[in-house]
């Protein structure tokens, strides 16, 4: 579903990315870990088509990037540590405006049915701004998979996010995989990162370093893991 | 093209409900327009009637700096809106043309300068006791406000993730704005001093008001062919 091959991407003469190759199958769950610096929002930014790649191939349900944007856009989703919601808008007004960027059929209906999914149908009518930051992830995930992508793409999704918040986060997560949804995540979380993945990704010098499926490691060895392989 | 304007309508919807909420926007505009012409009223004598002449022949260019000066204050804050929380992320990551998510702020902010400007013809009209009610008047503002606004709203969205973007706006904005403002204000002046002596007419104003048409035109075609690279990196 997700095929990166040789991604570089330069900001200036600054390589951030030098070569990734990552593949995500359809309906896989795929966390990408690293350092501070690594790439990793650059290349979450190319895959969800805010950034232009420098060199490289980059393909999403077999469209490629960025000449096929248009229509890679209408399959993904995207949750990050930002809300991308309005403060001054209602709940119910933020998943309408982007039910009408989308052109979604009936699309009352369904702002109802994705509020009722992450528990906010009865705070439907209040703004944004007065909701807790575990709320408001729940409606960034409501409002990512509002269109019903193949695609979703997390960007350090629990950033913020106390326990209790963590909790319903992973169950909505669960979910959204259970569905058959593909997805990336970037996460600083190891031991949760595979926890909820099939497979973790280790991104660092702007190269993948590592790739292990939840199968072929412990959680508590991921971490000798991730030092071995960013010292 | 249904699909263009039906992202266009969501953008100006989205624009309008959180006005409607806050109104945040008009009401800076509005704040600032009024405390500037009370201002200038006191400073030119007029509230006293000491200047009255001057004060009139100074007030079609008064109402045009106040129009700029005030739809920077309503662009900055519209545009800061969409950044905040990285909203803006968002829409362009949605199947919607570039051009689309331009025309539509284009438009909101248009209709809240244009709001702005009807609020300015009754307070001009009051303070400076001046036809700026007449139709073609209005008429000026309004095509004015658009081309100020078309290319407003694409220079914001150069400046906005700056940290200096309140000092960046006007410096790039208004220069590039100039051959727009010098025949509106133009225009305006020359009417309304003919109203007032009774010999207006459109024949005296036509040439200003075509440059302002086709400055307008020509904004909103640079606009649309130059959007997509303002906003994508």
């Amino acid at each position: 579903m997700i095929a990166i091959n040789g991604l570089v991407k330069q900001y200036g003469l600054n390589p951030v990315l030098r070569g990734v190759n990552l593949n995500v199958a359809e309906g896989e769950f795929v966390t990408l870990v690293g350092p501070n610096g690594a790439g990793k929002s650059t290349l979450m930014g190319i895959v969800a088509t805010l950034l232009r790649p420098t060199a490289g191939e980059v393909r999403v349900g077999g469209w490629q990037l960025p000449e096929q944007a248009d229509r890679v856009r209408s399959h993904i989703g995207l949750v990050s540590h930002h809300s991308l919601l309005y403060r001054d808008m209602t709940a119910a007004e933020n998943l309408s405006f982007f039910a009408r960027l989308y052109r979604l059929p009936d699309a009352e209906a369904r702002v109802a049915t994705a509020l009722r999914k992450v528990g906010l149908f009865a705070r439907q009518r209040d703004p944004v701004g007065t909701f807790s930051r575990g709320m408001i992830q729940r409606l960034t995930i409501a409002r990512a998979t509002l269109h019903e992508p193949d695609v979703l793409l997390l960007d350090e999704p629990y950033t913020g996010l106390d326990q209790e918040a963590t909790g319903l986060l992973d169950v909505l997560l669960r979910e959204e995989s259970a569905r058959g949804r593909t997805i990336l995540m970037i996460t600083h979380d190891l031991a949760h990162g595979l926890g909820l993945a099939d497979r973790l990704a280790i991104l660092h010098g702007g190269r993948i370093a590592r790739e292990v499926t939840r199968s072929e490691i412990s959680p508590a060895a991921v971490y000798d893991l991730y030092a071995e392989v960013t010292m | 093209m249904k699909e263009f304007w039906a992202a266009v309508w969501a953008v100006v919807w989205k624009d309008l409900r959180i006005e409607g909420r806050t109104r945040q926007t008009i009401s800076v505009m509005v704040m600032f327009s009024l405390a500037t012409i009370i201002m200038f009223n006191f400073a030119l004598g007029m509230a006293a009637n000491i200047n009255l002449a001057a004060g009139r022949s100074v007030s079609p260019a008064l109402l045009w700096a106040i129009v700029l000066l005030a739809a920077i204050l309503g662009l900055n804050r519209s545009l800061a809106l969409d950044r905040e929380n990285q909203v803006f992320d968002a829409m362009l990551i949605a199947p919607v043309p570039r051009t689309a998510l331009y025309a539509g702020k284009v438009i909101s902010i248009t209709l809240f300068t244009l709001l702005l400007d009807a609020i300015l013809v009754v307070l001009f009209t009051v303070f400076f006791n001046q036809p700026y009610y007449l139709p073609m008047v209005m008429l000026i503002l309004a095509l004015g406000t658009i081309g100020y606004i078309a290319v407003g709203v694409l220079i914001t969205s150069m400046t906005i993730q700056s940290r200096t973007r309140e000092v960046l706006l006007p410096v790039l904005l208004l220069p590039v704005s100039l051959p727009l403002v010098l025949p509106a204000a133009m225009a305006t002046t020359t009417y309304i001093a003919s109203a007032m002596r009774g010999e207006a007419s459109w024949e005296m104003i036509q040439s200003p008001v075509l440059l302002v048409i086709a400055y307008d035109l020509l904004m909103i075609a640079v606009g649309f062919l130059t959007y997509r690279f303002v906003v994508e990196s």
